[in-house]
């Protein structure tokens, strides 16, 4: 049976069938417990599974990833909530230098399962220490994985996934999504790690979006199927690893590709999409140059105007999309 | 190495120059920072100095050339240098004879090139359209085809036709558009729109295809960008079977609207062990009536204006159908003829207010599984012709809905198609 659930419903539910499928399972994180979580996701978990499976971690961000990682170690499957994907900056040494490369470092005899999810994004006036999308930083270090879901039914079937693998998983949820609504059915299911989705096919040209520009992205694909252009729209959900093949497939038909992503566009996602379309066999099905839509080069502000502006929205990605499908 | 002589750029805004002058001659010797040509632009006229000593060769350009910034114009060798032996040693030319010969510089996309490279086209000779006159595609086969009608030529998951005469006459069961919206592991869903749409309108289904399904969807004959051969919807039902053989499906659920479901009755009924099951969303062929003055004053107008009164017909909330509908379906006419062929269509098959085709014996011999949708308050056809169907079918009937369900009711439509989809699954030949 499938239900319209909330992008943070759904996540709720993953944990709720995660602790009850497997006992390994626990949560931790600032205030996910007694207050439900900085955007109420964890909810009441911690009256159904109690204090010792939803953990409350004192305010160190630092000590509850190293805490984490500790513990996967010993062969548990901690799932760490930070408040805002920011704070997780206090904790990189534990994810870059620790559960990044502990399983290289040991020669495979040990492997770090943890998750860390991270609430993301401009949008909500948090200004520029609680707005930034840092998934490429994260995306850039060997042994991690990366995701990034757009919809409910992926915020489930991808965490899930990322529980139940063997190794260090980052859950990107940007915090506009938590309360849009989409299709979830009930139950167990899985959303493969590494796998893109076409969101909306078209034939003149591919937006590859992330995370909140996915839903931009469709919006503006139906307002240019107006205009008698047909937009193609990639989810790639999970940045690393990155599904090329997709890219490619999508690129060799329509010829013109546009990056969306909110992250600042300099050194981002899209810097990433772009290169390996340029080093593809998709090169030379290339009839435009390539366009990166991201982030502005700058902190995010707190007028709510300049936080807007600070991100590609529906109008820019139209407007980009436009200049590139007619040029 | 022979340094390459280029025609610079001496102002801000300038875009291309005139050479007007040479100074040395082909073969003659040149000292680094003498003056070598002359070129003028907009606002004046400018010597260049010669960037390297060496003896002028190859030179590429004639006073009274108009060149673009950036143009190799000549080239300055060492003394002694041989020039054959240099233009091993130069940077390889392109595949394309684009700075061999010459010698102009040329902008053109990897596309472009590519294409060009294939046809074994001169890049050189074609004039470009993007920016800065960048050579683009279209350009290239605007080079050796007729004018297309349209803009770029599809290519991989869209197979647009050629532009075949929309006459009868033609062959029998002519190539249809497609385009596979997804693509998945699960037997796929075949999309099939209704009279006077095209494959597009299940563009906004693509977010309720059940996970692991493909999808494919056709536009039919004499709509979107398939010619038209036969006005019959015997032949509809072979042409869409002539391209499912094309894509290598050899079972699929059908999910059709209109006169697309009565195409997927006849479809099913002859070939049942092809289709897997039948969603028939507000089906054709059911019963006599048809709201003719909806297909009259559809094929009769000549504006988005005067369409757009008769779109709203269709659905309850004429907002879902999108503000541009009577936009596209104008320009669909204009830019790729449909309208004539949708007239021959209503002709044959919707003549005086009547369905002259029933799909209802069709539908008895069918033995999958059958769900049909109406809307009760259908304004095109009537929602009570759900009463002929077999009884083997399961009916839903939308209130608040009109002729379009699949737009009106998504969500729901689509949870039933897939529900029907899974009952079908288990039709297949193990």
């Amino acid at each position: 049976m499938t239900r319209e659930l909330t992008y943070a419903q759904a996540i709720h539910e993953a944990l709720a069938l995660a602790l009850d499928a497997d006992p390994r399972v626990f949560l931790m994180g600032e205030d996910i417990g007694l207050y439900g979580g900085a955007f109420q996701v964890t909810g009441d978990l911690i009256e159904r599974y109690g204090a010792e499976r939803v953990i409350d971690t004192p305010i160190s961000e630092l000590g509850g990833a190293g805490l984490a990682v500790g513990a996967a170690l010993t062969g548990t499957k901690p799932v760490y909530e930070f408040q805002f994907s920011d704070f997780s900056m206090l904790a990189m040494e534990q994810i870059v230098n620790q559960a990044a490369k502990l399983r290289y470092m040991l020669g495979g005899a040990v492997s770090v399962p943890v998750v860390f999810r991270m609430p993301t994004g401009s949008g909500l006036g948090g200004a520029a220490q609680h707005s930034q999308s840092i998934e490429a930083w994260y995306a850039h270090v060997p042994g991690l994985k990366v995701l990034e879901p757009a919809t409910p039914y992926d915020a489930k079937g991808l965490l899930l996934a990322a529980i139940e693998d063997p190794d260090p998983v980052i859950v990107f949820e940007h915090k506009l999504l938590y309360k849009t609504k989409g299709p979830v059915p009930e139950g167990h299911y899985t959303v493969p790690i590494g796998k893109a989705a076409v969101r909306r096919g078209g034939r003149d040209l591919t937006i590859v979006a992330t995370g909140v520009m996915v839903p931009r992205a469709l919006e503006a694909a139906e307002a240019l199927g107006g205009q008698g252009i047909e937009a193609e729209v990639i989810d790639p959900r999970s940045l690393r690893p990155l599904d090329v093949p997709a890219i490619v497939e999508s690129v060799k038909k329509t010829s013109r590709l546009l990056c969306v992503y909110e992250g600042v566009k300099a050194y981002g996602v899209g810097a990433e999409i772009a290169a390996a379309i340029v080093e593809s066999d998709a090169f030379d099905y290339l009839d435009a140059p390539i366009v990166r839509l991201g982030g502005a080069d700058a902190p995010v502000p707190y007028s709510p105007v300049l936080d807007r502006a600070s991100a590609p929205q529906v109008e820019d990605i139209l407007a980009a999309a436009l200049k590139l499908a007619r040029g | 190495m022979p340094v390459e002589v280029i025609l610079p750029r001496v102002d801000m805004d300038m875009e291309r120059g005139k050479l007007t002058q040479w100074f040395a001659a082909e073969g003659e010797s040149v000292a680094k920072g003498q003056p070598l040509f002359e070129i003028e632009t907009d606002k004046a006229a400018m010597e260049v100095d010669a960037p390297a000593g060496g003896v002028l060769r190859r030179v590429s350009a004639k006073p009274g050339d108009t060149l673009p910034v950036g143009a190799i114009i000549g080239w300055i060798y060492a003394e002694g240098e041989i020039a054959g032996e240099a233009a091993k040693l130069a940077p390889r030319p392109l595949a394309v004879p684009l700075l061999a010969g010459d010698g102009r510089g040329l902008r053109a996309t990897p596309k472009a090139r590519r294409l060009a490279r294939e046809a074994g086209v001169d890049l050189t000779a074609l004039t470009g359209s993007g920016p800065l006159g960048r050579v683009q595609a279209r350009d290239v086969s605007a080079g050796e085809l007729p004018p297309p009608s349209r803009g770029r030529a599809g290519e991989g998951g869209v197979t647009p036709t050629p532009n075949l005469p929309r006459q009868g006459g033609g062959s029998p069961s002519p190539n249809l558009n497609r385009e596979w919206l997804v693509r998945g592991p699960r037997a796929p869903l075949v999309l099939i729109h209704g009279f006077g749409a095209d494959l597009n309108v299940w563009r906004r289904w693509l977010n309720h295809i059940p996970p692991g399904r493909g999808a494919l969807a056709l536009d039919l004959p004499g709509h979107g960008r398939s010619p038209l051969a036969e006005p019959d919807i015997d032949a509809f039902a072979a042409a869409i079977a002539e391209t499912l053989r094309q894509e290598g499906v050899d079972f699929a659920h059908i999910v059709a609207h209109s006169l697309g479901a009565a195409a997927a009755a006849a479809l099913a009924a002859r070939e049942p062990d092809l289709v897997g099951s039948l969603t028939l969303i507000a089906p054709a062929g059911l019963g006599p009536d048809i709201n003719g003055a909806f297909v009259a004053g559809f094929l009769a107008a000549r504006s988005p204006a005067s369409l757009r009164p008769w779109l709203a017909e269709l659905a309850e909330d004429p907002a879902v159908l999108g503000d541009a509908l009577a936009e596209t379906t104008m320009r669909q006419r204009r830019d790729l003829g449909v309208g004539e062929a949708q007239a021959k269509v209503a002709a044959a098959l919707l003549p005086d207010g009547t369905q002259v085709y029933s799909a209802r014996a069709a539908l008895a011999a069918y033995p999958g599984p059958v769900k049909a949708i109406f809307g009760r308050e259908d304004r095109i056809l009537p929602a009570r012709h759900a009463r002929a169907l077999p009884g083997s079918a399961a009916v839903h009937i939308l209130p608040g809905v009109g002729h379009m369900p699949h737009l009106e009711a998504r969500s729901l439509v689509a949870r039933l198609a897939r529900d029907n989809s899974a009952a079908g699954d288990e039709r297949r030949a193990t």
